[in-house]
This record gives structure tokens, C-alpha cells and sequence, in this order.
């Protein structure tokens, strides 16, 4: 284990999480259950060494967009990071650090964040085609690595970068799929993998938006340079920059690895000179014969965002990390449900499955009361990434493995689309070797 | 916030106009998410669920907007308070009807009101409250706020003439719309529902109008009658203005200075205006017959003089 800051010169104060402490804290705030007080053991590694790897985690943000700034909101609640240096090629956003992260230093290259030795890790929070030259770039320089999914705009990059993930044995490698850090989504995945829904039939995703998805600044190149997502030769579309959470979702519940994809894109709407799709259809094939059909559109926002999961006995509905589970009416009785709480969505009647419904229970709340204290998956996800600096090396719950796998099927996915047809994906291509 | 946010641009190239609109739109939804009461997962609704049993390390942006409101409430006498929330409740103004509560009620719940035990600590970003019991709410601030943020964003992208408003009780507006010499925004009179007596047609250049009108009914009870206004500084509602109207430089400002002048009602105007440089304020107040208005330097458009 090595320690960057050893543990002789910490005060009283930055003492406080110490790894038996980290432990405590870390099963307490991952116990969950589904209602009725069933409790499922969290899944997280214990951490391996006994010291932690330094008092404060020293971050750079590179990437200070949309997304970027969400970032660096949500590291500012983590007391033990110090976000030390935010990158922007672009002025503007350098200016809305300047308010948004006052203490941290602002730079417009890179290389300025990897050659700060008192850096320890970086967040890559870029246009997807320049994750691997700087994620790989960070880690040749020592640093850990957050890097945004997907983590490349091609397999290629995927592959090269996974490699050298792989490779570089001492550093941490996180893979932005946020919803694998989430404790309700971790709760729904055992139950869906224990069985829960029956025999699998299928599973249907959608994203949903009315938005043009375009940016613009009074600067003509950098207005270029920011619509990247529009960018037919550089953009995984919609099914690449936001399908491939949903996608990687279903690839998680369902325990496999899509072989075939087919895919549709429209362009409907949007009459503004783009040639990227604003609505997509695509249909994954996986081994078991089980389909997943997820589809996305910018031109209409009806029903936003969730994920289903269909089986013989049950269904089951992810919503804004809620869950629900619809029963057939031959579906054999679990037992608890009948303490459930139940909301209706039309006719069907959907059971609540809550993480830390003991919790929940005690406070007196409801399905859809929201959860005082309530933290997003992206907490989750950088709380992970923290805490696998401090403790770890663990196997991260979205690492360069899970990273590689969803980028290469949402890549397919997107030449699937872009073509208007069926293209298979070779199994052979998840092979790291 | 629940509330209907709308923004209105003017220029040439509606496909750059729109994204810029849309960019401004998604910056107040992420503000609404981190300031509202009433979501669960907000940043404020996790500092009032922990900051009573220590310091919550906040974003430095909402941290400047929390000292921000502490600097208003201290200007305004206490007359703007972003916990008066629990004291609201008590007294019914959030709901349809009014109620007395319980002497007993009304002095625990009195201990747990006021921005002054809410420690703001600059160099470690941090919230504590000084006792249980304390709630933060910016629904006082945070329209006003999300608007000077969206403002900011379409200035950024390079949008030279556009009107925002929540709700339509605070508006920003900035360079003008086509051949027209400003942006102007009209102040119906309390009561005119279809625009035929106006208070005031506010020219907006750069510049915020903010409306506040009283949040309850005034209600019998026990053979006495309250106010319609609740003032933080006594607990108890106040025969207070009957609306408030007020045009500064900032949104922020704007939206807790009418709430504020609400409370401290027609003879305060004219010293608020004297304390924010650049404020124009209008105060209307009951009269036997109809109503008042006092202004400090609101002068422009209306349906005449009525002071």
C-alpha cells in the first residue's frame, strides 16, 4: 500500500475517517432491502491495506461543461476532496469556475492538471472523442482516473484505453456508468438476478427529451467545437451519449453481453442543417434469446426516462432510482408483499421496491415521499471513486471492464443506426487480451 | 420553485437563439433541484436534514447565495428570513385557510426561526445550525437568483436582447426587444385582473422587477382578526402591504426586497430605497376607500398619481 501523504503527519481532524470508520460507515450507508425488511449484503469489496492512501484527495476536473459542472457540485459535498484545478479549453467556462470553484486553480490545457504533482486524481469529463488521449495521458502520469462513459467514440480508443487501465495496477480506474454505484439500482439488480421476474421475456428502455441537444456561443469555432454531439463523424449520437447507461443497465440486470444489434435514426424535427438522428430506435439481441428495445428521441418528452424489465411473473419499472414490480396474478406470492406499499399507473398496480425500506418504514414513508437526505447516483458513483482512492485498490462497480463492454455495444449500436441495420457484435471484441 | 419559468429572446438566428434559450431553461432546472424545499434529494433539503447536528460542506456558488440572503435579512431588519418556513406553517399561510396556533407552539416554533442561528463558515464552505429545529427555505431568493443565473448563461452565449420571469412575479430583462426603445413590464393595480389599472409600466434596462402580494387571506379567529402578511421579526401576521413592487440591478435582490417591503409595509420605502443604491420601490397599502401607493423613485408609466 503505498501512501502518498504518510499517516504520521495527519491531524486529529482529517483522522476521523479511518479505515475501520470507512467501513462502518460504508456498510451502513449500503445496506438495503427491498420492502419488508428483506436485506440484501452489499456487494462492495472490502478494501484491501489497513492505512488510508492520504488525508485529502487532491482532484482535477478536466471538462467543465454541463456535466463537468455537476461534477464538481457534487464533489464539493465530499468533505475529504479538495477540488485542486479545473481544465476548460474554453474561456467561458474557466470564467463560471472562477464562481463555481473559487480555491481551484483554472487552466485551459491539460497537461497543466497531470504535471501538478500534488494531484492525485483527475475526473475526464471532455467530448467523448478525447477521453482516451487524456484519460491515458493521466494515467501515464500517475494520476486516478474518473473518466465519463462512454470512455471512447470508437473501439479502438475503448480498447487502448481499457488496456492501459488494466495495466496500470496501482491506479484506480472508474467508468462514469453512475447507475452501478446507485444502492437502488444494486438493490434491483439481486433481485432481478435472483430471480425475481421468472423467466426474462425482455426489456424496453427510452429517453426522452424535447430539446435540440445544440449549443451555441457568440465565438463561431468554438460554437463548432461544442455542438461536437452533432458532429456525425465524432458522435455516438443519442444511443452513445445517453442510451448507453439505460443499455448498460439491461446488460447488468440481465447478466450478458448483447450479440447482435439493429438499429433505426430519424431525422424528424430538428430541420436545422444536422445530420445526426434526433430519434433512434435499436434492438439488442442477447444470448438467451431475450431482446432489449431501447429508443430515444429530442422532438418528444412524453414519459422521460425509464427502464423496464419484463419477465412471466413479474415486470419491473426503474424511475429516477425508484423501482416498482408489477405481478402477474399466477406469480406465486413472495410473502412480504402484502406489507408493500403499491402505486397505480393506470390499471397496473406497481409494489414499491425501495433500498433501505427498514429505514423508510421507520420514518413513515411512502413510495413516492421523497427520502430526506437523498443522495444521485453520480454521488454514489464519486463517493466510490473516493473511497477506492483512500482504501483501495477494489474492483470498482463500473470499472475499465464494465466501461469497455458498454462503449463497445453502444458503439455498434450507433453504426447500427446510422446504417439502418443489423450489425452483430463479435464476442471476440470484449476480449481485452 | 414549481413555478413556470418562461424566457423571451430577440435576434436574428432563432436555431442559436433557441439552444442559448434552452442552455438558460436547463441552469434554472438544475437550480431548482438544488434549492428546492421540497425535493428530497436537493442540496437544501440535505443541509436542513443534517446541519443542526454539525457544519454540511456546501457548493460555493449556493454557499455565496446563503450569504447572500444572511446580508439581506440583516438589511432588511429581519423583515426577509429564509426560515421562516416552520412559522408559515403554523400560522396556515402555505395552505387555503388560516390558523392560530397554540401559544406553546408558537414560541417553539418562534426559538427555531431566524436566519441569525445559521453560521456560515467562508473558508470551509460550510452550513451549521445553532439549534434544531431550523429550516432553510429560499423560495424567497431563488426565482430571483435562478433568473440572474439564466441571464448570466444567455449573455455568455452571446444573446444581446432577452426578457426572463418566473412566474411573472420577477422579471430581468436586458437590450430590447426589436424596434422598440426597452423591455417594459406593467404592475396591474391589486385586483385588476384584465390590465386596465396599472401601478406602473417598469422600463427594464439591465435591470429586475419583482412583485410580492400578500401570501394569505386575512382570517377571523377567536373574534379577532390577523394579517395576510407574516412577519419573521414577531411571529405573527401583520395587517402588512397589500402588494409590493420593487426594480433594482439584480434579480436576487429584487425578489427578497419586495417580499421584505411586504412585511415592512408603505413607511419603510423610502429608507430601503436610500439603503440599495439604485432601488425603485413601490408600496400599495389598504385605505378606507380602495388603496395607497408610496413611491420611492417608481414614478414611470401607471394610471396617474395616486400618492
Amino acid at each position: 500500500m503505498k501512501g502518498i501523504n504518510g499517516k504520521k503527519n495527519m491531524s486529529h481532524d482529517e483522522r476521523k475517517l479511518t479505515r475501520r470508520n470507512f467501513l462502518k460507515k460504508s456498510s451502513m450507508a449500503t445496506l438495503f432491502g427491498v420492502t419488508g425488511g428483506v436485506e440484501i449484503v452489499p456487494e462492495r469489496p472490502v478494501p484491501r491495506g489497513s492505512e488510508r492512501r492520504a488525508e485529502v484527495m487532491n482532484v482535477g476536473l478536466i471538462g467543465f461543461g454541463a456535466w463537468g459542472r455537476e461534477i464538481a457540485a457534487t464533489l464539493a459535498r465530499i468533505p475529504e476532496v479538495r477540488l485542486a484545478a479545473v481544465c476548460d479549453v474554453y474561456d467561458v467556462m474557466l470564467r463560471r469556475a472562477e464562481r463555481a470553484v473559487p480555491d481551484a486553480a483554472r487552466v485551459s490545457e491539460y497537461r497543466a492538471v497531470l504535471d501538478d504533482p500534488e494531484i492525485h486524481a483527475v475526473v475526464v469529463a471532455t467530448p467523448t472523442h478525447t477521453h482516451r488521449e487524456i484519460a491515458e495521458a493521466a494515467l501515464a502520469a500517475g494520476k486516478h482516473v474518473y473518466c465519463e462513459a462512454p470512455m471512447a467514440a470508437t473501439i479502438e480508443d475503448a480498447r487502448a484505453l481499457a488496456r492501459a487501465a488494466r495495466d496500470a495496477e496501482d491506479l484506480v480506474f472508474h467508468v462514469g456508468l453512475q447507475f452501478r454505484a446507485d444502492p437502488q439500482y444494486l438493490s434491483v439488480s439481486k433481485f432481478i438476478r435472483g430471480g425475481a421476474l421468472g423467466k426474462t421475456i425482455m426489456s424496453r428502455a427510452q429517453w426522452h427529451t424535447k430539446q435540440s441537444w445544440r449549443r451555441t456561443s457568440p465565438n463561431r469555432e468554438r460554437e463548432r467545437a461544442l455542438n461536437w454531439r452533432l458532429d456525425p463523424t465524432i458522435s455516438l449520437g443519442l444511443v452513445g451519449e445517453e442510451g448507453i447507461h439505460q443499455i448498460d443497465t439491461a446488460m447488468w440486470f440481465l447478466g450478458g453481453r448483447p450479440t447482435t444489434v439493429s438499429g433505426f435514426g430519424q431525422l424528424l424535427f430538428w430541420d436545422d442543417g444536422r445530420a445526426v438522428p434526433d430519434t433512434v430506435q435499436t434492438v439488442l439481441a442477447f444470448p438467451n434469446k431475450v431482446h432489449m428495445i431501447f429508443d430515444a428521441t429530442l422532438a418528444s418528452s412524453f414519459d422521460g426516462q425509464y427502464d423496464l424489465f419484463y419477465g412471466s411473473e413479474s415486470t419491473i419499472m426503474m424511475r429516477e432510482s425508484k423501482a416498482w414490480m408489477f405481478k402477474e396474478v399466477d406469480a406465486p406470492m413472495l410473502g412480504w408483499e402484502v406489507y408493500a406499499r403499491r402505486d397505480k399507473f393506470y390499471k397496473e398496480e406497481g409494489i414499491a421496491l425501495l433500498a433501505n425500506a427498514t429505514k423508510l418504514d421507520a420514518q413513515d414513508l411512502g413510495p413516492t415521499d421523497p427520502i430526506p437526505g437523498a443522495e444521485t447516483p453520480l454521488f454514489h458513483a464519486l463517493k466510490e471513486f473516493t473511497d477506492n482512492f483512500f482504501f483501495g485498490p477494489f474492483a470498482p462497480s463500473a470499472g475499465y471492464r464494465e466501461g469497455y463492454e458498454a462503449a463497445v455495444v453502444a458503439i455498434r449500436a450507433n453504426e447500427a443506426i446510422v446504417g439502418n441495420e443489423k450489425r452483430a457484435i463479435d464476442p471476440a471484441l470484449f476480449d481485452l487480451e | 420553485m414549481a413555478t413556470r419559468f418562461e424566457v423571451v429572446l430577440w435576434g436574428e438566428d432563432a436555431v442559436r437563439l433557441r439552444a442559448a434559450g434552452e442552455e438558460a431553461l436547463a441552469e434554472i432546472r438544475r437550480l431548482e433541484g438544488q434549492l428546492s424545499f421540497y425535493r428530497a434529494e436537493s442540496e437544501i433539503s440535505r443541509i436542513n436534514a443534517r446541519a443542526a447536528r454539525g457544519p454540511v460542506r456546501v457548493e460555493p456558488r449556493l454557499f455565496r447565495l446563503l450569504e447572500r440572503a444572511a446580508g439581506l435579512y440583516v438589511r432588511t431588519e429581519g423583515a426577509f428570513d429564509p426560515t421562516v418556513g416552520p412559522l408559515m406553517r403554523a400560522w396556515g399561510f402555505t395552505g387555503e385557510t388560516g390558523n392560530v396556533p397554540e401559544e406553546k407552539t408558537l414560541l417553539e416554533i418562534r426559538r427555531q426561526t431566524g436566519m441569525r442561528y445559521v453560521r456560515l463558515d467562508p473558508e470551509a464552505y460550510t452550513v451549521a445550525f445553532d439549534r434544531p429545529g431550523i429550516c432553510l427555505d429560499l423560495g424567497g431568493i431563488g426565482k430571483g437568483y435562478a433568473i440572474d443565473e439564466a441571464a448570466a448563461i444567455l449573455k455568455e452565449a452571446g444573446v444581446a436582447h432577452a426578457l426572463l420571469h418566473g412566474g411573472t412575479s420577477t422579471a430581468y430583462a436586458f437590450g430590447r426587444p426589436g424596434e422598440a426603445e426597452a423591455w417594459k413590464v406593467a404592475v396591474p393595480a391589486p385586483g385588476d385582473d384584465d390590465g386596465d389599472d396599472l401601478l406602473a409600466v417598469a422600463t427594464l434596462a439591465d435591470e429586475a422587477l419583482s412583485v410580492s402580494a400578500g401570501s394569505g387571506k386575512a382570517f377571523e379567529a377567536g373574534g379577532k382578526t390577523y394579517g395576510h402578511v407574516l412577519d419573521p421579526r414577531s411571529g405573527r401576521p401583520v395587517e402588512g402591504a397589500l402588494l409590493a413592487a420593487v426594480v433594482t440591478g439584480s434579480a436576487t435582490d429584487a425578489d427578497a426586497l419586495s417580499t421584505a417591503l411586504l412585511v415592512l409595509g408603505p413607511d419603510a420605502v423610502t429608507r430601503m430605497a436610500n439603503a440599495f443604491e439604485g432601488l425603485r420601490a413601490l408600496v400599495v397599502s389598504p385605505a378606507e376607500e380602495g388603496f395607497v401607493v408610496r413611491r420611492a423613485g417608481f414614478t414611470e408609466g401607471g394610471s396617474g398619481p395616486r400618492t
